[in-house]
């Protein structure tokens, strides 16, 4: 019944038809080229285009993470608190369907921002820095190019901002408040890393299964894995991911289909 | 009536933890009808219509909309549906225009000439492109009527409308319902605990307290039935005089100066020639109809709520 395209529409209109979600793109569009000509001003080793890319790229995905949490959150909890909920979910569509249209939109939110972000540092640093060519710069000995470098950095790093994401609208949709899911999901952003190295260090095998041991995949650019003391392949690390991936969107589907709407 | 019903709900019940909120309710609701749904606070008047429209669960029982189970085939059900359950909230940072943009792209038969045409309708076409956060109660109430109607359900269920609109607001929608009733046969759904405003509007209604439907009785059927006796107030020069004409025709008495009786249709008119011939003036036939209010406490009591 219907097209499901619409729904996509729909899900955008509220993402986009609204000021904030212009001041994210704001930051990610002005932050490369502000960082970049302080740089430029106020340090007088020459910088590469590259060097200055990934360390944009570094900041820009934690700010990326956050926005994209901060929308998914707010898809489903948002209807909620709104109260839309009660119009949006009395339309000929499962809800199954709808919820489907909110999880790839905000992944759609994400992907443009990151899109945006890539183009953005790299033409910046190209303009400031000028172009270095297409060397080993990035990974020195292990000897992968520039470019294969910036393009498997980006995409290991967009790999665990779905996960994360996933999780923030696994809490949005499971307890209807997106304070709680921003809040748990940006902890899980940062606290992840602090609990990857203390659990590192524990030897004992149920270690690799955990999640947080593997939001880090970009380590295997470099060809070591996440976890010091276990070494681990890139599929098993992207095969722990699956399973979490599968797991929350479980979560979320099952507890949307059920419940009762009392907002 | 042999026609099918639009929407049949069937032992509907509805446990919370270990409370039954809705106790095997069951109705129907015709094509053309409007149906009142009129309970006390808390008696269960929202957590049915929200049963109704798919957003709780049944315990038990089930409910049908044109023909299909709301339980099991939810897309074809709800198709025919349109609602505002409890207030109408909208999108505050889209404008009223992109709201019911939002609403029409989920249903497929929606052009953007019957958006115009709803814009209209609910008298919204100065302000539609305005932010909804900019909107007053009554300007919400009636985006949200715009939502409800835009494709043409056949069931129309409302959960007290009339709230925040003001009175030419609430006179404009009970004529708008009748007329969306007559003319295109949509049934119509609709709750208060306004009991005058209900007996203005509908021609059945069902009485709830505490989960359960104690009555369900016609409105528009009274006042139109022939052979009823009804109490009647006849507004004469000489009540007194007119009482001794009545002598051993019935038991009349005099209220507030008016000649009271129990009498028919028929009654009314053979009684008011003998006044005439008698040289009494008339002044005014009035027939007083219990009010269902009258009714409605009768039975409910003044219980607190639940
Ligand atoms: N989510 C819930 N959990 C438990 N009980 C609930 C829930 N929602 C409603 N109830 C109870 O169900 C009963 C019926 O509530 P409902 O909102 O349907 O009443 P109502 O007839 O619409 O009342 P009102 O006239 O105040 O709108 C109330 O006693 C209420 O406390
Ligand atoms: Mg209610």
């Amino acid at each position: 019944m219907g097209n499901f395209w619409n729904l996509i529409l729909n899900e955008n209109m509220k993402i986009y038809r609204r000021v904030r979600t212009w001041i994210m793109l704001g930051f990610i569009v002005l932050l490369p080229p502000l960082i970049s000509i302080l740089v430029m001003i106020f340090s007088d080793g020459p910088s590469s285009n590259w060097n200055m890319m990934m360390m944009e790229s570094y900041i820009l995905f934690i700010l990326v993470t956050i926005f994209t949490v901060v929308i998914a959150s707010e898809t489903v909890a948002g209807e909620f608190t709104w109260g839309t909920i009660k119009l949006l979910l009395i339309r000929p569509w499962s809800r199954s369907t709808i919820l489907l249209s909110k999880y790839l939109s905000t992944l759609m939110f994400a992907l443009t921002f990151i899109v945006a972000a890539f183009i953005v540092t790299l033409l910046v640093n190209i303009v400031v820095f000028g172009y270095s060519g297409n060397a080993s710069e990035l990974s020195g000995t292990v000897g992968i190019s520039d470019w294969e470098y910036a393009l498997k950095y980006y995409l290991f790093q967009f790999i665990s901002l779905i996960i994360i994401v996933t999780f923030g609208f696994m809490m949005s949709s499971a307890f209807r408040s997106s304070g709680l899911a921003i809040g748990l999901s940006i902890s899980f952003l940062f606290a992840g890393s602090i609990v990857a190295n203390l659990f590192s260090v524990i030897d004992k095998d149920w270690v690799k299964y955990v999640l947080f041991m593997h939001l880090n995949l970009t380590s295997y650019i470099q060809g070591v894995g996440p976890i010091p003391n276990h070494p681990t392949t890139l599929g098993f690390s992207l095969a722990v991911l699956a399973g979490y991936f599968i797991l929350f969107n479980l979560i979320s589907w099952t507890v949307f289909r059920k419940r009762d709407i009392t907002a | 009536m042999s026609q099918a019903p639009v929407v049949r709900l069937q032992n509907v019940t509805k446990v919370i933890g270990k409370r039954t909120i809705i106790d095997r309710v069951s109705f129907e609701v015709q094509p053309g009808e409007v149906f009142g749904f009129l309970g006390p606070n808390g008696s269960g008047k929202t957590t049915t219509i929200r049963m109704i429209v798919g957003l709780m669960g049944l315990t038990e029982g089930d409910i049908q909309i044109a023909g299909h189970s709301v339980r099991k085939e939810f897309p074809k059900a709800i198709i025919h549906v349109g609602a505002i359950v409890e207030n109408p909230e909208m999108y505050k940072f889209l404008t009223g225009y992109q709201n019911l943009l939002h609403y029409a792209r989920m249903n497929p038969s929606i052009t953007k000439e019957r958006i115009q045409e709803v814009i209209e309708l609910v008298g919204l076409q100065g302000r539609i492109h305005d932010k909804v956060k900019k909107y007053s109660l009554g300007m919400r109430q009636r985006l949200g009527v715009a939502q409800a109607v835009m494709h043409r359900p056949k069931l129309l269920v409302l959960d007290e409308p009339t709230n925040g609109l003001d009175p030419a607001g609430i006179r404009e929608l009970r004529d708008y319902l009748r007329r969306l009733a007559q003319d295109e046969g949509t049934a119509v759904l609709v709750s208060s605990h306004l009991l005058s405003e209900m007996e203005l509007m509908c021609d059945r209604v069902a009485i709830l307290q505490k989960g359960q439907i104690i009555d369900v009785r016609s409105i528009r059927g009274q006042t139109v039935d022939k052979a009823a006796s009804e109490e009647v107030q006849f507004d004469v020069d000489h009540p007194d005089a007119a009482l001794g004409i009545l002598e051993g025709q019935g038991s009349g008495k005099i209220v507030d100066g008016l000649l009271t009786l129990s009498v028919d249709r028929t009654g009314i008119a053979a009684l008011n020639r003998r006044l005439v011939e008698a040289g009494i003036n008339v002044y005014g036939i009035r027939v007083k109809t219990k009010s269902l209010e009258d009714q409605f406490l009768e039975m409910t009591g003044s219980e607190t709520i639940g």
